[in-house]
């Protein structure tokens, strides 16, 4: 039995691909019909393109990898090996999957509440140490360098947006716990300024170029690390 | 080959053939990168212990996503905060797209989102997963005709959606 037209326009809508014998069969039967599907294909065409979302370029490898790992409690497990950690936020962020900076922050100071509130904690959960060199490459992107000081101590590492554009958010593994320190290459703020909310404080640094903001806990000390973040993060030699 | 070796491989296999789906579907169903990822990791991390009890190679993808949906149900599922990766993707692709086309990624993504689970459940396992509707019908314990409605619903109001948020281009061939 043939299918009548709103029969039809039902089974694209469920399955625009099929290719059930009847439903082919229907298609061919009048331009109407396959009009109807040409339009399935192009709607299909489209939700695959929105929903194929980028993946890690070494996911497989990742994976695989996993098979590997001692075997440990779920909590304590690692996503991969520390060494690949920051080359993961490295490219996950370079691939795009940053969040939309266009949210039109009123200030710096929202922006930092605003940030730290949505991925700080999450961020710091992660754990790892990221290599000396990892570091480096993601500063470099924006023509500054990151000391020893500051380098060494380098958790998780990553691009985030900030007010003005693409920066960097870091966790330092510091002797008082995870501090989060957020690097905004074109944003200028208040030196020394210093912001509580909700259970974390932060301080703003302005630096030779762009600025920061060092975000912990209020037992950290955070104002202890002003000077190596101040003195730290320097513009590549060639800039000077 | 030996056993170990052999069972490596055949890991491997699945991680290549598999993982891309898997992680595409997590994130659509986290709405965020690092769960999505600590969801395949666990699911993966199962599959290796499961591995052996694995006899039928046609249901590899099928028996991946039974556990990576239970692992999400059990372990994940109060994790999910509200704010999204996905909403705000800005995928590196994008950039190769005529303006049009990347606005109309964007609205059928933020769409996507916006469809209520029942209905965007089965669209990701149809277009993501290339499942059949008996398949989905398996996964989700609902009937065919139930997982059908659901498909035609949820395309249903992304055309609408599309149409009422004004995207130029092509999609007024869509109508």
């Amino acid at each position: 039995m043939s299918m009548n037209f709103s029969e039809f326009k039902k089974k694209l809508g469920a399955e625009p691909l099929s290719d059930d014998p009847e439903f082919r069969a229907a298609r061919e039967s009048s331009p109407e019909f396959e009009a109807a599907a040409r339009k399935a294909e192009a709607l299909e065409e489209k939700l695959a393109r929105a929903f194929r979302l980028p993946v890690p370029d070494d996911l497989a490898e990742r994976i695989s990898a996993l098979a590997q790992q001692p075997a440990e409690a779920p909590e304590r497990r690692r996503w991969l090996p520390m060494a690949l950690a920051a080359s993961l936020l490295v490219a996950v962020g370079a691939a795009g999957l940053v969040w939309n900076s266009n949210r039109g922050w009123d200030s710096v100071e929202e922006y930092v509440m605003d940030h730290y509130r949505h991925d700080g904690p999450r961020t710091i959960s992660r754990n790892g140490q990221s290599g000396f060199d990892e570091v480096q490459s993601l500063f470099a992107t924006f023509d500054v360098e990151a000391a020893p000081a500051l380098a060494d101590i380098v958790g998780v590492i990553k691009y985030c947006p900030t007010p003005d554009g693409k920066g960097v958010h870091m966790v330092l593994n510091t002797v008082q716990g995870p501090v989060t320190v957020i690097y905004m290459p074109e944003t200028s703020v208040q030196d020394r300024e210093v912001l509580a909310f909700d259970d974390v404080e932060a301080v703003l640094v302005e630096l030779e170029h762009g600025s920061a903001a060092i975000i912990g806990t209020r037992n950290q000390g955070i104002l202890e690390l002003y000077a190596t973040v101040h003195d730290a993060i320097l513009p590549l030699p060639d800039r000077s | 080959m030996n056993s170990e070796a052999s069972r490596q491989a055949r890991f491997n296999q699945l991680a290549e053939d598999y993982g891309a789906d898997l992680y595409r579907y997590a994130m659509w169903i986290c709405g965020n990168d690092a769960l999505a990822k600590d969801l395949v990791q666990e699911t993966y991390l199962r599959a290796w212990k499961a591995l052996d009890k694995l006899k039928d190679s046609k249901a590899v993808k099928s028996w991946l996503i039974t556990i990576l949906r239970r692992e999400y149900a059990r372990t994940f599922e109060r994790k999910v905060p509200r704010f999204t990766d996905v909403d705000n993707v800005v995928v590196a692709e994008e950039t190769e797209l005529e303006p049009d086309d990347r606005a109309e990624v964007r609205m059928l993504r933020q769409g996507i989102m916006k469809l209520a689970p029942k209905y965007r459940e089965p669209l990701m396992m149809q277009v993501v997963l290339g499942f059949s509707c008996e398949e989905i019908a398996q996964h989700l314990e609902i009937s065919k005709s139930a997982v059908m409605t659901q498909l035609f619903r949820a395309r249903e109001q992304l055309k609408t959606r599309l149409q009422k948020d004004g995207v130029t281009g092509n999609v007024h061939e869509l109508f």
